[in-house]
């Protein structure tokens, strides 16, 4: 893009219409806690002080009781990969290849029996049905926050999981 | 409720495609198609506007687009004037709704229009806006946007526990296509045979090119009139909106109500509640148009609508049974697959294709076609939109 291409003047702005990644911070996100857990290599959810229902994505109030005292409780950070596949053609930018997702079975006794969930440090071909897979925490692209009279860089993490070497 | 039923009365889709077009072009085009369609139609006629598109308001710097698409139609609604973000099913449900106004005795006669404007003028974009179509904090940084991957594990799920065969998939490509070479407006009109399907170029195993629907640009319109305006301006046979359905049981993809991927059971109680609505079952039912947005979507629909047993999709279709003459034809003008998918479009075009089986004049005509059913999902498979349509009204 040159200086007369494009919508020049937002260079350099940040649009959260197009971030692939949440918006995690406090000052935006009442669930902020999911993501400081992560940083601290915790995979968490919200659980039901009333009616110990536990919900996820965690949440502010409980979908099933409407309560809004809720606790933190931690899921496993080990599963099974159930079904996996990868995409081979048309990959957005943002996600490098290869593209690999699974179906991921916590086991029996976790709240959250299944994720699908993006599977990261193997090749193609890398990770078959079966297989064991753990979670893993990385740094994404942070964002600037302007609040009050202050503007800094928000810092973010997400997850993925990764085969059991 | 005042003792009104509603009806379908016009209807038309642009031409699909790659277009050279704008979505506000698109929405002309089906509009004056769908007037043109019922001849002594005009704007005036018109008290209500649904526009039903997902993206526009993404791919453009435009929101509250219901306006804008009512002054370029020259319309002017004094009942209903909204636009409708259900991915694929806005358009179906643009017509569940319509028929909810009508038969309220809010609005007389409603257009329902669909529209979206997938190529945008850069690339990336078109492949990287569909992390929006997801719930995006939780599943779209798993690049599951872009739905190939997903449907592809899905139909591993369905191979895997009812043993359906790469050749079963490609059987749904082969009979959508071959309906699709009648209908000049879809995407594409060609012939594929099930050796091209297979050895297409892989898009994520096991589905190929010819398995995934391609990306469109398109619009449709329609008309959706109370029986007694109906009766006023068109001398065709009356098509009602018998009845339907919507449904979502989750989001994530993590909340997923069934016990496999090919186990849809948001789709099972869809098709309880719009059977009950209408008073029919499958064996009621003359011809279809369902959501055909990979081969395998179709196969597990017609087990979860009841056309046949579960697990049993894949030699359903591959034994001929969704063709003219079998037990339940289906996607008669080509589908998603061949026909296309502008979002927003859809169900209205699905809708179009089964007034006309219902008035007799389809190109693919099914005799004797009495009761007929539409059917969209939409995102990730999160919701599923279900529109049965009849000669007769509900009794």
């Amino acid at each position: 893009m040159t200086e007369n291409e494009g919508v020049p003047f937002l260079e350099g702005h940040y649009s959260p219409t197009l971030d692939l990644w949440p918006i995690e911070a406090k000052e935006f996100n009442r669930i902020h806690t999911f993501y400081d857990n992560l940083k601290e290599g915790k995979y968490t959810t919200t659980k039901c002080k009333r009616c110990g229902y536990v919900s996820y994505p965690p949440r502010v109030i409980c979908p099933e009781c409407y309560c809004d005292e809720l606790e933190w409780i931690e899921l496993p950070k080990r599963g099974k990969a159930i079904t996996v596949v990868e995409k081979l053609t048309a990959i957005p930018i943002g996600f490098g290849e290869p593209l690999i997702d699974a179906w991921i079975d916590l086991g029996k006794d976790s709240p959250v029996r299944h994720v699908f969930s993006r599977v990261i440090n193997c090749g193609s071909g890398g990770i078959k049905e079966g297989d064991e897979v753990q979670l893993t925490v990385f740094e994404v692209p942070g964002h600037p926050i302007e609040w009050r009279k202050e503007k800094w860089i928000a810092k973010r993490v997400y997850f993925a999981f990764e085969p059991v070497s | 409720m005042t003792n009104v039923n509603a009806t379908i009365i016009a209807g038309a889709m642009c031409k699909f495609g790659i277009r050279q077009a704008s979505y506000l072009d698109m929405v002309q085009e089906a509009a004056k198609d769908c007037l043109d369609d019922l001849p002594g139609l005009t704007p005036k006629h018109i008290d209500g506007l649904l526009f039903a598109s997902t993206f526009v308001g993404r791919r453009s710097c435009q929101v509250n687009t219901a306006p804008v698409v009512a002054e370029r139609l020259g319309i002017k609604p004094t009942s209903i004037c909204a636009r409708l973000d259900v991915l694929c099913a806005g358009g179906s449900t643009g017509i569940l709704l319509a028929k909810g106004l009508v038969e309220s005795g809010m609005a007389n006669l409603v257009m329902v229009v669909g529209c979206e404007k997938v190529y945008t003028p850069e690339m990336w974009q078109i492949q990287y806006d569909e992390i929006a179509a997801i719930d995006h904090d939780w599943d779209a940084p798993s690049g599951i946007g872009p739905p190939p991957l997903w449907f592809a594990a899905i139909a591993k799920d369905h191979i895997k526990h009812y043993g359906t065969t790469r050749e079963q998939l490609a059987a749904v490509s082969v009979v959508n296509y071959a309906y699709g070479t009648t209908n000049p407006k879809g995407h594409f009109q060609k012939e594929l045979t099930i050796q091209e399907v297979v050895e297409a170029r892989q898009i994520a195993t096991p589905l190929g090119l010819y398995d995934c629907c391609p990306l469109s640009d398109g619009a449709a319109a329609a008309i959706i009139a109370s029986e007694a305006k109906a009766k006023e301006l068109s001398d065709r046979p009356l098509v009602y909106l018998r009845g339907g359905s919507q449904v979502s049981l989750h989001s994530i993809t993590a909340n997923w109500p069934g016990k496999h991927l090919g186990d849809w059971q948001h789709l099972k109680l869809a098709a309880k509640k719009a059977y009950e609505s209408t008073g029919l079952k499958p064996s009621d039912i003359s011809v279809m148009q369902v959501h055909d947005c990979f081969s395998i979507s179709q196969i597990v629909e017609l087990e979860e609508l009841g056309f046949c047993e579960k697990g049993e999709g894949g030699p359903f279709v591959a034994s001929g049974q969704t063709g003219i003459g079998g037990t339940i034809p289906t996607n008669t003008d080509g589908g998603l697959l061949s026909a296309g998918h502008p979002f927003g479009a859809t169900g209205i075009r699905q809708g179009i294709e089964i007034m006309k089986q219902l008035q007799g004049r389809a190109a693919r005509q099914v005799d004797g076609a009495v009761n007929a059913l539409t059917h969209n999902l939409s995102g990730a498979n999160v919701e599923h939109t279900i529109v049965i349509y009849s000669k007769e009204p509900k009794k």
